[in-house]
């Protein structure tokens, strides 16, 4: 008896670990590589790892002779091999174009030059440009801001103070420009669903499936598929230009593509099924009574509406267009084949740092900060429902 | 119950699967015709000739995916085919294998640029712009005629990254191919660039993957863009009306390396004798109109072959793409560009 009751009781334990087990395997997958994203934004040890002398002498301050940093240098750079080399020459060179070279240059011959300033001058007069050693002294830490403030754009002043240069700011209007396509993409998506939304939720049997296959259909078809089909659309002479100019509506084809205009269409089409959805599960459940008896009770058509079908009807126009709102923070592949450069959004400059500069840093800082971003949006969004729900419940 | 007797087989083969790892050998390409002319000339005859079994990917370029292969030290590629500033910086940093060319066949024949610490050139691709023969009956000649929009108005596609557009641009302006990175070199050469760039910004449209070029031109989209000469002139036999200027134009050279700790390191490094072999590069410029780097090859080929690739006639004023200039400038660059794109 008790060892069948021990029995259930270890099934019990099992059944339940093996429940929280996916979820624990969830939260896993997604913060590991989150705080991976971070640590990479700000982990320099990269840098910092390859001048441990540089580290010593340079916090000593101002009783750092130069010949005591030149001698330092000198043995940090000689002390590299091959690959830390390159390394370390590519990451400084991102801070000023042609440090590459001198670095290089300076840590394959390390050996030759006697450890005094006199001598590393003479080896190559560059090393005289103050900008060198002060890129040096503010990467020697384990940690650096440097990623974030490229992002932001913000520099410390002489006196210490942040301020921003011209065209620095281009990270900010990349991030600004992304939140500005995406609250638009979202108003579009649900203009666009909510009728059809109401069509699929209340037309007849025959004409809501019909009505939801083709939204479906759509839905199944992979993004890049749907992207350039819309390319060949909207080309200069393509169908919608060549039936434009045939209808005589315009004399000359229109630009429609690799503008905003192009970006924000296919943008919309790509995401509407995510707006339709939520949106249509929600009209479902409202009893078509409601309406019946506000129109009994005297409402009109529009008051009916306003009143009674719309405020039931917004928690789905809330998931979807929330929906549609996170999904095209992310999006790239479609605003990078229908728009200009002028339209392109933060991931296109992510996926660019990744790949064609290998800078993983910055790429990293520019996705915390479209994280950031939408956090910050998400927290104002919930401050603002606490806000206007405090007033109801006290009623 | 179930399960927990079929945990130890589940281990066991988890085990076997890392401790075999048999995968064959692995080539990563650009994909697309380049890659099937690649097939033809160089894998399948390699292949043949060692007994070998081959598997091919493709990549976008860059060195995300070798870098995390040296990094994870999981190295899934025995063979890549790199561009030159990605082969200098992957070199430098210890990404790829450092070649022993004593034992390399071909040295000799090859062109002086193609012979590398970390690769192999292999494949001379020419960089220029083209236009609708069928828009433009009396076409533009040179640089100076694609940045004037008052003689040759209409669109202009441009790659969008200042590799390459900048030395177009300082071209038109009248600087000699060999004068262009002193130039650019300076700033006030930079700003000269941009300068030109200004003048038919109104007009440009970007380009991010070969195939858009040809599929604009072809469509008309655009008046004139700038290409690979390889793309056009496959579109031009297709029958497509697309004529490319091989006045000025720009070329580099694509190379084949081996990455760091490659497991089937031996047999790339054989595969690189295939690849230097006139009778390869040959075939492998008939099927593909890019140019070989072994100087052999242009007297095999018939002469309408040779006339339409990167070599010999069509390059006597060429620029060879700097790879140094761009591994020092291309952060500022492209960030520059950026800015100025995005305006």
């Amino acid at each position: 008896m008790s060892i069948l009751s021990q029995k259930t009781h270890g099934g019990r334990l099992a059944a339940l670990v093996l429940l929280v087990l996916p979820l624990a395997l969830y939260i896993i997958v997604y913060l590991v590589p989150l705080g991976s994203i971070v640590s990479l934004s700000l982990d320099n040890r990269a840098l910092s790892d390859r001048f441990p002398a540089l580290r010593v002498v340079l916090d000593q301050g101002a009783e750092a002779t130069p010949d005591m940093r030149a001698a330092a240098l000198i043995s940090d750079l000689g002390g590299l091999d091959a690959r830390q080399q390159g390394e370390t020459a590519r990451l400084l060179n991102q801070e000023i174009s042609g440090f590459r070279s001198l670095v290089l240059e300076t840590s394959r011959n390390a050996a030759t030059i006697p450890p005094t300033m006199e001598a590393l001058l003479a080896f190559d007069a560059r090393w005289k440009n103050a900008q060198y050693w002060e890129v040096i002294a503010r990467n020697v830490s384990p940690i650096s801001w440097r990623h974030f403030q490229k992002a932001t754009g913000l520099k410390p002043g002489p006196d210490g103070s942040l301020y921003l240069a011209e065209g620095d700011d281009i990270y900010l209007r990349i991030m600004l420009r992304t939140l500005v396509i995406a609250l638009q993409v979202t108003a579009l998506t649900v203009l666009l669903g909510y009728p059809l939304a109401y069509g699929v939720a209340n037309a007849p049997r025959r004409w809501s499936t019909f009505i939801l296959t083709v939204i479906l259909l759509s839905f199944w078809t992979s993004i890049l598929v749907r992207t350039t089909a819309w390319v060949v659309l909207l080309q200069t002479n393509g169908l919608i230009n060549t039936l434009l100019i045939r209808l005589g509506i315009v004399s000359e084809p229109v630009q429609l593509i690799f503008n905003r205009f192009g970006v924000l269409v296919a943008m919309t089409h790509v995401l509407l099924p995510f707006a339709i959805i939520p949106m249509m599960n929600v009209m479902r459940t409202i009893p078509a009574s409601q309406g019946q008896a506000s129109r009994s009770l005297g409402a009109g058509g529009v008051e009916t509406f306003l009143r009674v079908y719309l405020p039931q009807s917004l928690r789905g126009v809330v998931v979807g267009g929330g929906t549609v709102f996170i999904l095209s923070l992310g999006f790239y592949v479609t605003p990078a084949l229908t728009g200009g450069p002028g339209d392109q959004m933060l991931s296109w400059y992510i996926a660019d740092f990744v790949r064609r500069s290998l800078n993983w840093g910055m790429a990293s800082a520019l996705s915390v900060m479209l994280l950031g971003g939408v956090l910050l949006l998400l927290t104002v969004y919930g401050l603002a429902r606490w806000l206007m729900a405090r007033p109801g419940k006290a009623a | 119950m179930n399960l927990l007797k079929l945990a130890p087989f589940c281990a066991v083969a988890a085990l076997s699967a890392t401790a075999v790892q048999a995968r064959d050998f692995t080539i990563a390409g650009w994909g697309g015709n380049y890659q099937d002319a690649q097939r033809a000339a160089y894998f399948e005859p390699f292949a043949q000739s060692k007994g070998l079994k081959f598997i091919e990917t493709t990549y976008l370029g860059g060195l995300a995916e070798l870098k995390t292969m040296a990094e994870t030290g999981n190295v899934i590629w025995d063979l890549v085919i790199t561009d030159g500033p990605t082969l200098q910086l992957g070199c430098d940093e210890g990404l790829f294998e450092t070649l022993n060319w004593d034992t390399i066949e071909g040295k000799d024949k090859l062109m002086p640029e193609a012979i590398g610490i970390c690769g192999v050139g292999n494949v001379v691709i020419g960089n220029g712009f083209a236009f609708n023969s069928a828009t433009f009956p009396e076409g533009p000649k040179n640089w100076a005629d694609f940045f004037d929009l008052a003689k040759f108005p209409g669109k202009r596609g441009i790659k969008n990254e200042p590799m390459m557009n900048l030395e177009y641009a300082l071209m038109a302006d009248g600087v000699p191919p060999e004068q262009i990175y002193e130039v650019l070199g300076t700033p006030e050469g930079v700003d000269r660039a941009f300068a030109q760039l200004d003048r038919i910004k109104g007009e440009l449209q970007y380009w991010d993957a070969g195939s858009q070029p040809v599929e604009w031109l072809a469509a008309d989209n655009v008046a004139m863009s700038t290409a690979y000469n390889g793309r056009i002139i496959t579109a031009a036999k297709e029958g497509k009306p697309l004529t490319y200027v091989w006045t000025n134009q720009i070329y580099n050279i694509d190379a084949w390396a081996v990455p760091a700790n490659a497991p089937f390191k031996a047999e790339a490094m054989e595969f690189l004798n295939v690849a230097n072999a006139a009778e390869n590069q040959a075939k492998f410029s008939t099927l593909m109109p890019y140019g070989p780097t072994n100087v052999d090859v242009i007297g095999l080929l018939p002469p309408e072959v040779a006339a339409n690739l990167p070599a010999g006639d069509n390059i006597k004023d060429s620029l060879f793409l700097s790879d140094p200039f761009w591994i020092d400038h291309k952060d500022e660059l492209t960030e520059r560009w950026n800015n100025w794109a995005t305006h």
